[in-house]
């Protein structure tokens, strides 16, 4: 959902503007840190590394860091600072930089990372001429230069990979004590930084921020030598691959409500994942700046044309290929994940080792969901549901935006037009379906309302500037935020979706979280003021400032505390034993491991549909996997044929949901043409037939931690075309993927990586690379399956995915230049836990010109299921057999076989094989 | 097997219909999901050919569970087929064809339960009861109709009779309308030989005014052209004949935003576009913008009395032309008789004129012969406006027999939560907000848009009160038979869409309901 405002929704209309207030939202130099300090840029680092101090403990450096005036002979030391260099497992390092005493704690963001990363070996190799260097178990070496400060982060074949702190844009602004107005003392200069305007107060707009910590800023500069591109740090509008931002303001990252987002922007939107992956033919590394506070971050790509050479040969010295960035935080402590790589799957491995994977959602989220704001009451509801059986279109889910709750009171429902939601909710389960009601962090400031005053009563909102309950506006009107800092704040959230608290629900009941940046219509940039208090846990000694966190510190962070307080609930509320789908806008590193994510509040036109995709790209690099965008755009009507193309592209990405503003038209399937009606629901059919290959790329992604939507460099590193792609993208390491995302399109250009052969999906027809022109009609869905892969399928699609639990499987073999292929299928209940128990499959399934196995793959692992084997075909065979015979629980069965000789396809017909327990089929030529 | 399930149910279909023809037929033994009438096209004696004719298979590939043909004709009774058909007999109620999707997928789509036959105890069979209930349902509607026909008679005679009595009137107006048109022509007669005497006698006093008024024009333009003179002389600092930018510059009425500088735009504004002007341009283009700035200056002049000051904003200008036009329309009430074209004030000065007694005389004579034509000509226009309704009224379409003829006007309200909505037959639907606030027109008469066999059960009001953002509402009521007219529901399916169903006994059909018993096509 949503928008600021209704009114201001209208005063755009009326002025004919369509697009984002940029006047809301604030510029670099809008931002008193980015504007002190993006030009910081010292020509020698004033920190210092002292080698006497050095300590290494297990897998970790640590030493003191000073900063010494370098004008003042005497080496006068300015600060002093605590220094940490971990080793950690599967090829990652941390730095972290903090003052070596604070004068309050600095904050440490809690919820990113999923518990302690593992610890690796670290061993001192040697310590001298102003050097040490460092080697983990891997091999990976770090050379830390003492002098300026200085790491190099080695490649296993030795060569320079990453380096922190080249550009001496390494920073830790000292917390300082206010000064009581009085004139400057000592006149030393030293004040002066106090007395800078914007220390101790910051307006924007009609908003104060009373700053009562004064400056607190962090900052790094990293080099990837040898990079081409570096990737990452979604949530922006603007393409996979990062561009340089010397014109303009840097990407910036800080969760924001943005009204109608704008395309091809740096600016801030609802996500903030500040993990950057640099990547050239030599190898791929990422970075993962730990710290949730407003963020800022410049990059420099010397490789693209638009920087001057003249430049790139002073500042890299004659490297050809060379990516800087620099992050700079509002506040916090300096903590740099450093990912070695060395291939972009291992990156992003790395990445979700540190911050965790999406969990494997309940199947049925991995089908369609139809979502608009909103379904008005019990009776459209119902009508929704029949008209996708009367059209015969499957759908997995129905949902309830804002308008059915009292009032915008969450927790609770409009009994007028919602009397009986237990009812309906069954009626959706009678078929398999399920529902998904929002609930916003909001809270409504409402006598009589419980939640309200439980809240107010015990103390559970966040706090304003001075202590007292902050109140902003939003959907209810005047509202209040839970601390879910608090741990007692958050158990009691959690609670509050335990079904007898929250009567209607069931398990069949999920979750989405929306508003959670968190929205506040009338607070600065449309959210929470950055000087409310948030809970920090009591501790001797800890008073005033010291005790509790600002807004600033955490504000990032704020969307993931609440999805975990509603992931406990979703999870308590059932004993843990199904598995809860939640939806999120708000998105930052950890979110993955609770909540699915969609790119917000898009526009019905083309350049969003096609800006889907790199937007989920990014998002799934950065951990989120499980990502899409609003089917038709939420803004403004979508013509059939955009509509059309919309859900085609739709049914090929994670997250395929449907969704639409209340004041715009309704759009669901049946109100188009019958032919548009018709194209969704071969859209919808293909998803369905292809749910299991989901199901289980999500199963993989669990165990491997690999994104499931992928971009082509993940899997053709070597091949620098595939670098800048955005465009198009492969699911798994099988299915590659094309959308067509312009108007009156007759043709698509396909890049097809590798030596192929690539199958056309609907053809077979293979395809060798590197670029093919695809003619396409309105109905094609450019997907190619690359051979060497196994697919599997299941053809008869149902109202709903739940109904296709037993239904029997294609297996479609594309075949590489050796006759051979692979895949793998996952198959349990669909909904439960219990797949931690060993109740689920895990198959490999393998093709060769002698035999095609099926065997389950994971140690005492089953699942009774009683799905079995239709079909299989083969594309590109070239020497068909004579005959096939199935073996199964010692049995024998000859197979039929019907070979399309036009195609080159092998069809083994119903070989009716069980597919809970392992089979062969032999060929015979 | 197949056979015995059908030996069982036959007993029942007996005691049940008793329809000896009925149920001989449908013993015809056939693959599972197959209709009766399609029974013959499977033939376990030989091969089966798909129904597209693409191929030809084993009879044993018939509902096995794979799909063979592309047009799923060899899996009626199976979900093998995405585009297959699974027929159920359903005796005792409707039969039913279910996309072959709906086979054994865990919910019972038949009343008969035979879609989920794998699972023989999940379905139970309901078509007796949901038969019952639909055949009390087609009676009881049955039964509504016959009641409201007769109700529907007497609106037949109301409506017919509210025709007659238009048409009656009708013809009455139209006598009216003659008469009243011969007194208009003999009161336009009677006014042009009045205002020919009035003209004569005011022709002296109109040409005497008339110099007075060049006179002044005179006055006004030398006047002016001193003034300006004076000015440029004044401004042409080197007395070149010519104003440059840089004399104009450092004149501080050229300052036309008073920010303390004469800039570009300023000096573009007042040089029209040049870099200098003589001083005939001067006169022509600079001072009609200069003049009122200096007035202004001097304190003289209000810019909001400045019809001439062209740079007044645009919300100014629309506000004095409102002014305008409203003052126009006094006029024209207050003073027919006088040339329009004239301006206000001297309208007023000829009011304020005095005549001779004479002169006055024939004046107010000719006012009063002006008086008595537009009279005349109002009433000619009244009648020609009744005519206008009732023709109108005439030609809509009240429905085949006049039915909803005596609704016409009738208006007909329903309250939800928050809203009250109107509906006055064949004028227009409203809305209004319970909380007060505007009504809402939700869209005026348009036409019937019933299905073409049943054209007068839909009405459409179109054209209603735009939505922001969007079309202009309107609203579909969909018209049911019932003892009593009134609105039933009120939904708004889609936005600015509106529905509602209206029930009236101008919609029950006797003879319509036939239909609704007739679906038991097999038993």
């Amino acid at each position: 959902m949503k928008v600021w405002a209704l009114v201001l929704v209208a005063a755009f209309v009326i002025i004919g503007i369509s697009a984002v207030d940029k006047n809301k939202f604030k510029t670099c130099s809008q931002s008193g840190f980015c504007k002190r300090l993006r030009p910081f840029k010292p020509e020698k680092s004033q920190y210092s590394l002292n080698l006497d101090s050095i300590l290494v403990h297990g897998n970790v450096l640590s030493a003191e860091v000073v900063t010494i005036d370098a004008a003042d002979e005497k080496r006068t030391v300015l600060w002093k600072y605590a220094f940490k260099l971990s080793a950690l497992a599967d090829g990652t390092f941390r730095v972290e930089l903090d003052e070596a005493d604070p004068l309050y704690p600095r904050y440490r963001t809690q919820l990113a990372l999923d518990g302690e990363p593992k610890a690796d070996g670290l061993k001192l190799i040697s310590k001298d001429d102003g050097k040490v260097i460092l080697v983990n178990t891997q091999g990976h070496k770090v050379i830390i230069t003492s002098e300026p400060l200085k790491l190099e982060f080695l490649d296993l074949n030795g060569e320079v990979a990453v380096v922190l702190n080249e550009n001496s844009q390494l920073l830790v602004e000292p917390l300082r004590a206010r000064r009581e107005k009085v004139e400057d003392e000592d006149g030393d200069g030293a004040n002066q930084l106090d007395d800078e305007e914007g220390t101790w107060s910051e307006t924007f707009q009609s908003h104060h921020d009373s700053k009562p910590r004064g400056n607190e800023a962090v900052s790094l500069d990293v080099v990837f030598p040898d990079a081409d591109h570096v990737y990452g740090i979604p949530e922006h509008t603007d393409g996979l691959a990062l561009k340089t931002t010397t014109s303009g303001d840097p990407y910036r990252l800080y969760n924001l409500d943005v009204f109608e987002y704008i395309l091809d922007s740096r600016m801030a939107i609802y996500g903030s994942v500040p993990v950057m992956y640099a990547h050239g033919p030599k190898r791929t590394v990422g970075v993962f700046w730990h710290n949730s506070a407003e963020t800022w971050i410049d990059v420099v790509n010397y490789g693209e044309g638009n920087v001057v050479s003249s430049l790139v040969n002073l500042v890299t010295g004659g490297q050809k290929k060379r990516v800087d960035a620099r992050f700079l935080s509002e506040s916090g402590i300096v903590d740099m994940f450093v990912l070695m790589g060395s291939t972009p799957g291992d990156a992003f491995r790395q990445y979700t080792a540190l911050t965790g994977t999406t969990p494997l959602p309940p199947k049925f989220s991995l089908g369609y969901h139809q979502c608009r704001w909103n379904y008005m009451d019990e009776a459209d509801v119902r009508s929704v549901d029949e008209n996708f059986d009367v059209h015969d279109i499957p759908m997995d889910s129905i949902w309830l935006d804002i308008e059915y709750t009292n009032k915008k009171m969450y927790f609770t429902w409009d009994v007028v037009k919602f009397p009986r939601p237990a009812e309906m909710v069954a009626n959706l389960t009678a078929k398999g379906r399920k529902m998904v009601v929002i609930v916003d962090p909001h809270i409504k400031r409402e006598p009589g309302y419980f939640l309200h005053e439980d809240a107010t009563e015990l103390g559970y909102y966040v706090k304003d500037r001075d202590g007292k309950d902050y109140e902003g506006w939003c959907w209810p009107g005047s509202s209040s935020y839970p601390d879910f800092f608090n741990p007692v704040v958050s158990r009691y959230y959690s609670d509050r979706y335990r079904f007898e608290n929250f009567p209607g629900t069931s398990k069949d009941v999920h979750l989405w979280n929306d508003m959670n940046e968190p929205s506040v219509f009338n607070g600065p940039e449309v959210t929470m003021p950055k000087d409310c208090r948030h809970y920090k846990p009591p501790q001797d000694g800890l008073e005033g400032l010291a005790a509790y966190w600002e807004h600033r510190h955490v504000h990032n962070e704020y969307g993931l505390w609440n999805l975990r307080a509603t992931n406990t609930g979703l999870l308590d509320r059932a004993d843990g034993v199904y598995r809860p789908f939640l939806l999120t806008r708000a998105v930052f590193a950890g979110t993955q491991r609770y909540s699915a994510v969609w790119t917000g509040d898009n526009t019905a036109e083309w350049s969003f549909l096609a800006a889907s995709v790199p937007m989920c790209l990014s998002l799934a690099i950065a951990g989120n996997s499980f990502c899409g965008s609003d089917v038709g755009g939420f803004f403004k009507y979508p013509e059939a044929e955009l509509m059309t193309r919309w859900y085609q592209a739709a049914a090929f990405q994670p997250f395929f949901r449907a969704h639409s503003h209340i004041e715009t038209k309704r759009r669901e399937p049946w109100l188009y043409p019958a032919a548009t009606t018709a194209l969704i629901r071969d859209a919808n059919r293909k998803r369905y037939a292809l749910l299991d290959f989901w199901y289980t790329l999500f199963y993989e992604h669990t165990v491997d931690g690999l994104p499931v939507m992928r971009p082509l460099f993940q899997h053709y590193p070597d091949e620098p075309a595939t670098y800048p792609i955005d465009d198009q993208y492969l699911l798994g390491d099988a299915l590659l993927v094309k959308p067509v995302t312009t108007a009156g399109a007759s043709s698509v250009e396909v890049y097809l990586p590798g030596d192929g052969p690539w199958y056309d999906v609907d053809t077979y027809v293979p395809h060798k690379g590197p670029r093919i022109t695809q003619p396409v009609t309105i109905s094609k869905i450019p997907v190619y399956q690359r051979g060497g892969t196994i697919v599997p399928r299941r053809e008869r699609v149902r109202r709903s995915s739940a109904l296709m639990a037993d239904d029997p499987f294609t297996l479609v073999v594309a075949l590489d230049a050796n006759n051979s292929a692979r895949g793998s299928l996952y198959i349990d209940d669909g909904e439960t836990y219990e797949y931690k128990n060993n109740k689920y499959i895990y198959a490999k399934i393998e093709f060769g010109p002698d035999e095609m196995t099926y065997t389950l793959a994971s140690e005492g692992a089953q699942y009774p299921t009683g799905a079995w084997l239709e079909r299989v075909v083969v594309a590109g065979i070239r020497a068909a057999p004579r005959s096939a015979r199935l073996q199964q629980d010692g049995r024998q069965t000859a197979l039929q076989m019907t070979l399309h000789k036009g195609n080159d396809v092998l069809v083994l017909r119903k070989p009716a094989a069980s597919m809970a327990r392992p089979w062969t089929i032999t060929f015979a030529y | 097997m197949v056979c015995k399930t059908w030996i069982d149910r036959f007993s029942s279909y007996f005691v049940i219909f008793c329809s000896v023809i009925i149920f001989a037929q449908s013993d015809v033994p056939r693959p599972r999901g197959v209709s009766l009438s399609k029974a013959s096209l499977y033939l376990p004696t030989k091969d089966f050919t798909c129904f597209d004719g693409t191929a030809t298979i084993p009879f044993s590939y018939v509902n096995d569970d794979y799909c063979d043909c592309f047009d799923g004709s060899d899996e009626p009774g199976t979900s093998a087929c995405i585009n297959g058909v699974f027929h159920c007999t359903n005796a005792g109620h409707r039969p039913q064809n279910l996309p072959s999707s709906r086979v054994n997928d865990g919910v019972c789509d038949c009343c008969d339960g035979t879609d989920e036959y794998a699972n023989p105890t999940a379905c139970t069979n309901i078509c007796e009861e949901l038969g019952k209930e639909a055949r009390a349902e087609a009676q009881r509607v049955a039964e509504l109709h016959k009641a409201g026909s007769q109700l529907r008679i007497d609106l037949i005679e109301k409506g017919n009779k509210k025709r007659n009595e238009m048409a009656e009137q009708l013809t009455q107006l139209e006598k009216d309308k003659s008469e009243a048109e011969k007194i208009k022509a003999e009161k336009e007669l009677l006014k042009n030989d009045l205002e020919m005497k009035e003209n004569e006698v005011l022709k002296v006093y109109r040409e005497a005014e008339e110099l007075e008024k060049q006179k002044k024009l005179d006055q006004e333009k030398e006047t002016n052209l001193k003034e300006s003179t004076e000015h440029f002389n004044r401004f042409d600092s080197n007395n070149d004949g010519e104003l440059s930018v840089d004399e104009i510059k450092v004149v501080n009425v050229f300052d036309r935003n008073k920010d303390g500088q004469v800039d570009d735009d300023e000096v573009k504004m007042f040089l029209g576009g040049d870099e200098k002007v003589d001083k005939d341009a001067f006169l022509s283009t600079t001072w009609p913008i200069l003049k009122p700035l200096l007035m202004m200056e001097q304190g003289m002049f209000k810019p909001e009395d400045a019809k001439t000051d062209t740079t007044e904003t645009e919300a100014e200008e629309n506000h004095e032309e409102l002014d305008a036009d409203f003052e126009g329309n006094e006029e024209d009430n207050s003073d027919l008789d006088l040339q329009e074209e004239h301006e206000e004030d001297e309208t007023v000065s000829e009011q304020s004129k005095s005549y001779n007694d004479e002169t006055q005389k024939i004046v107010d004579q000719a006012s009063e012969a002006r008086t008595q034509y537009t009279d005349a000509e109002r009433t000619v226009r009244e009648i020609e406006s009744n005519i206008r309704n009732i023709k109108q009224n005439l030609e809509k379409d009240y429905g085949l027999e006049q039915e909803f003829a005596s609704l016409d006007g009738d208006c007909f309200e329903y309250e939800d939560k928050e809203y009250v909505y109107k509906l006055c037959m064949f004028q227009k639907v409203t809305q209004k907000s319970k909380n007060g606030g505007m009504e809402v027109g939700l869209g005026n008469w348009g036409e019937w848009a019933g299905p073409e066999n049943n054209k007068y059960s839909v009405m459409k009001y179109t054209n209603g009160i735009a939505c922001w953002n969007g079309p202009s509402r309107t609203t579909t009521v969909n018209v049911n038979c019932d003892l009593e007219t009134k609105i039933t529901s009120v939904t708004e399916p889609f936005r600015c869409e509106y529905k509602m169903e209206l029930s009236t006994p101008a919609a029950c059909d006797d003879s319509s309901t036939s239909q609704e018993h007739t679906s038991h096509d097999e038993l």
